[in-house]
């Protein structure tokens, strides 16, 4: 552990002043809460403003604060861009000529509504055809 | 395995760029083998990144019942590479070092609840790395076959200091508290799984009592048929979304019974016997202390709670009138129907009803606070209490702890897609209760009455084991001391080398030897892992919870520390004390480079209503973000591929079942039906009595055999009514049934001669 605080730590250097695991600060840096290092590769180091600032967060936490609310409280933190959710909408091709495009993220009694509206709708575009009907029981 | 390997693409495209959205776990496969004694299943993560950036990838999942991960393998271009099983502290130094270096590290820490962190540091841009975790895990077992039950997703859970919010449209997040659950990393909860992961599995499940039926309640089959007693089972849908567990029930051609062995590396014996209750002859009815504790918490909100309510109705049919029961329901709040247990008489069965009629769920999960209310009520003469849940709990070693301490026996009946089956086998267990969980696609008022009508009065109590003739023989977990109808006895058990001898059992009122003979067959290592699986599992409950530990706690968590240690080193197995690891150097590692992490959602179990857990309109800035993303598209910008339409809703038909369900739950306390004078109330038992017969529920055999029993107690008692009622008692004794349809017939003068008609034809 280093003593001078002007002194540039590494990374478990950071996380062990710190008192926390070394992933963690990994997440919280991926989250935005805590800055990036200055400089790359073995270069790379932290200072005091990154140990002030886990600080922040944990005194944050203690008040029952949840990460995602510590990151607007700080100003910023990252988009939401984590969860797999790279357009608003889905697509289903109810036939093989005809796609319908719905919200993504609703609650799940909508979804569920929806869904057996698109079901619906999938059988009486079928028609009869043996070969359609098939598939859509195959995808059950 | 071949269908492990074939990584089949599933990946959505972007419309316009054809761009590849990224997923940085991209598949979870499943095989392995299932026997009736445990599972060696191997679960294979395919990890990718489509990222700039070096990635480190969590991902968070709850371990099966009496389950332990044994090792890993970590392969990619150029490498393939074991674990290795450290003290955790170690382990997690050899990961971060590995870090640090610019090399491949892999991670497998278990925390507490039976979750695991799964996690993979540094893959590189366009890098595929597969995970192969080697998982030995328990079924649970029947008299005629069993359920496997693996978690595809992990569920959303309850605990008094965890934080939960809708972070995102449709994603929330939950945090629980350090000191008890340390650095674990939970995913976020997706409310709609149709974006993430692909799942699926290609299992082999063997028996060698010959398979007669393999199916599944959560997923399509499709299942080939091998050599006599084996079978392999394939997803039918080719792959699935992570939002259920995969559930499996195997019945063995004429029922489990017998022994499986074999010798270990060491050439050390083990085996694995099963004895079929039925083996313990018949129970005495003696009157029961029942409580019924009802889980009322948000998450059972729907069908559940609704099912929950029809289970108990129809075991509150069961009651005879020298019965004496309590219900209690429970959220955040405890809230008994009354304070003390009453006999079971008509009046306060029907009062129990309609307080039943108001239990809707909402609020949290205060499993302990429900369970310690009940003991309260059996006050210590002994007891049993039914639990209906989805336990969706967070620190149940807390739970199981409290739950020990009060001396009652706690049966489990879990319900949900994603119920913490290794929590509530564990509950019952630990209190010498049976446990059976159920899927949102059964029926629960069936299991119920069935889980019910054997509770309460075991077919053996006071039950030893012992071995004969076995050199070195020992028998490790200490089996239950009482046996349930429809629920097996388990011995697992260790000799020094192969032998022949004999397994004796004793009981208050009875005993019992069979012939135990530990072949040389090569399932030894096998039964050696299961069986330290289960060590290990019963071990970790009893680290007492976080909450509230005092500087006594702390010493016996660490002495219990110390015996875990030792047993996971004994038998190779990872636990909370013992981690794997993995480091791998490539070529062209770049130390120093910082990997941004990735934390692999899951989606919500299929039954669970994402507002249950994340209430409230989402973070302003996350609704912003989402219409600019989502307002100036005319055209969407992604393209995904034909998705199943999953059945809008899962509706039960109405049936014979129902039917009987309606008759068991009117029946009063002496046994009788309902009716204006003797002769029209034994004229009604009489039909139900045909009705019961009808679907094959006798005396002993059925779901409904308590109520078949009582009626049929009731008839006996008024056999001056008519002739007719004698001969209806003894032909029910043979097993005989009336012809015709009963079910809808009203009771009345004409039917003495229509039930005289009847019994001259049969």
């Amino acid at each position: 552990m280093k003593s001078g605080r002007n002194q540039p730590l590494t990374l478990q250097e950071l996380a062990a002043e710190a008192g926390l695991p070394a992933r963690t600060v990994r997440f919280y840096i991926a989250r935005g809460l805590v800055p990036g290092p200055a400089g790359a590769g073995r270069g790379a180091a932290y200072g005091s403003e990154h140990l002030a600032r886990l600080r922040v967060i944990r005194r944050l936490q203690a008040k029952g604060l949840m990460l995602a609310e510590i990151a607007r409280a700080l100003g910023g933190g990252k988009p939401e861009a984590d969860l797999p959710e790279p357009s608003a909408w889905w697509s289903y091709p109810v036939a093989n000529d005809v796609v319908v495009w719905v919200r993504a993220g609703q609650s799940p009694w909508r979804t569920r509504q929806v869904r057996a509206a698109l079901e619906q709708m999938a059988s009486r575009l079928a028609g009869s055809t043996e070969q359609e009907e098939e598939e859509e029981d195959g995808n059950r | 395995m071949a269908t492990a390997s074939v990584a089949t693409r599933f990946v959505p495209v972007a419309a316009q760029t054809g761009a590849e959205i990224q997923l940085a776990m991209q598949r979870l496969w499943l095989t392995g083998r299932v026997l009736a004694a445990g599972a060696r299943l191997f679960v294979h993560h395919t990890f990718r990144s489509g990222e700039q950036k070096p990635l480190e990838v969590v991902y968070a999942f709850g371990l099966p019942r009496d389950a332990a991960l044994r090792r890993f393998r970590v392969a990619g271009e150029g490498f393939s590479v074991h674990s290795e099983l450290k003290p955790v502290e170690e382990a997690v130094r050899a990961y971060e070092a590995g870090i640090e270096e610019g090399r491949l590290a892999t991670l497998a820490r278990q925390y507490g609840d039976g979750l695991v962190n799964l996690t993979l540091g540094n893959l590189r841009p366009g890098e595929t790395v597969t995970v192969v975790l080697e998982v030995v895990a328990g079924v649970e077992v029947h008299d005629d076959g069993f359920r496997f039950r693996f978690p595809f997703t992990l569920a959303p859970g309850y605990h008094r200091q965890a934080r939960a919010a809708a972070v995102a449209p449709g994603a929330g997040e939950i945090e629980l508290p350090e000191d008890e659950f340390g650095d674990l990393i939970l995913p976020r909860f997706a409310a709609d799984a149709s974006g993430l992961h692909e799942v699926g599995f290609d299992l082999r499940l063997w028996m060698p009592q010959g398979i007669q039926e393999i199916g599944s309640p959560s997923h399509g089959l499709r299942v080939v048929q091998e050599e006599a007693g084996h079978g392999r089972v394939l997803l039918a849908a080719g792959r699935e979304v992570p939002d259920r567990d995969l559930v499996l029930d195997a019945r063995a051609r004429d029922g489990l019974a017998g022994v499986l062995s074999g010798l270990d590396r060491e050439g050390r014996g083990r085996f694995w016997a099963v004895v079929p209750s039925k083996s313990f002859g018949e129970r005495a009815d003696g009157p029961r202390q029942v409580v019924f504790v009802l889980d009322r918490s948000g998450s059972m909100h729907g069908k559940p709670i609704e099912q929950a309510r029809k289970a108990l109705e129809a075991c509150l049919g069961a009651l005879a009138a020298t019965d004496r029961f309590g219900l209690v329901a429970f959220d955040d709040r405890v809230e008994a129907f009354r304070p003390a247990l009453l006999e079971a008489t008509m009046e306060s069965r029907e009062q129990a009803r309609q307080f039943l009629e108001g239990v809707d769920a909402r609020g949290g999960t205060e499993l302990a606070a429900g369970i310690l209310e009940a003991a309260r009520m059996l006050g210590g003469e002994g007891g049993d209490i039914l639990v209906l849940t989805d336990g969706q709990v967070y620190g149940t070693e807390g739970i199981i702890e409290q739950a020990r301490s009060t001396g009652a026996r706690i049966h489990c009946l879990g319900i949900g897609s994603a119920s913490q089956d290794r929590f509530l086998a564990l509950l019952a267990r630990e209190t010498g209760g049976v446990s059976r969980f159920l899927t949102p696609r059964e029926r629960v008022d069936l299991p119920a009455v069935d889980l019910f009508a054997s509770i309460g009065r075991p077919v053996a109590a006071g039950v030893e084991v012992k071995l004969e003739g076995i050199p070195g023989g020992q028998i490790a977990p200490q089996p239950p001391k009482a046996v349930f109808a429809g629920t097996p006895l388990i011995v697992f058990g260790d000799s020094d080398g192969a032998a022949k001898g004999r397994l004796l059992l004793e009981w208050e009122s009875g005993q019992l030897a069979a012939p135990l003979e530990i072949g040389p067959g090569k399932l030894g290592e096998t039964l050696r892992l299961l069986q330290g699986a289960r060590l290990i599992t019963d071990l970790e409950s009893r680290v007492p919870g976080g909450e509230g530990r005092g500087a006594a706690g702390r010493r016996q968590e660490q002495r219990l520390d110390k015996r875990l240690e030792v047993l996971s080193q004994a038998y190779g197995l990872a636990s909370r004390r013992m981690a794997l690891v993995a480091v791998i150097e490539r070529a062209g590692d770049r130390p120093g480079e910082l990997p941004e992490t990735r934390v692999v959602p899951v989606g919500m179990p299929q039954d669970t209503e994402f507002a249950s857990y994340f209430p409230g309109p989402p973070p302003v800035g996350a609704v912003a973000a989402c219409l600019r993303r989502a307002a100036p598209l005319v055209l969407p910008a992604a393209q995904w591929s034909l998705r199943p339409l999953e059945a809008a809703a899962i509706e039960f038909e109405v049936g014979p079942a129902d039917l009987l369900l309606e008759l068991a739950a009117k029946i009063e306390p002496d046994g009788g039906m309902p009716g204006e004078d003797e002769e029209e109330r034994v004229q009604a038992a009489i039909l139900a009595l045909l009705c019961l017969l009808a679907e094959g529920h006798t005396e002993r055999r059925g779901v409904f055999r308590s109520h078949v029993a009582r009626l049929m107690a009731f008839l006996e008692t008024a056999t001056h009514v008519h002739p007719v009622v004698g001969e209806i008692i003894a032909l029910a004794r043979q097993g005989g049934c009336l012809k015709g349809d009963w079910t809808r017939r009203p009771a009345g003068p004409g039917l003495w001669a229509e039930l005289e008609e009847a019994l001259r034809e049969s």
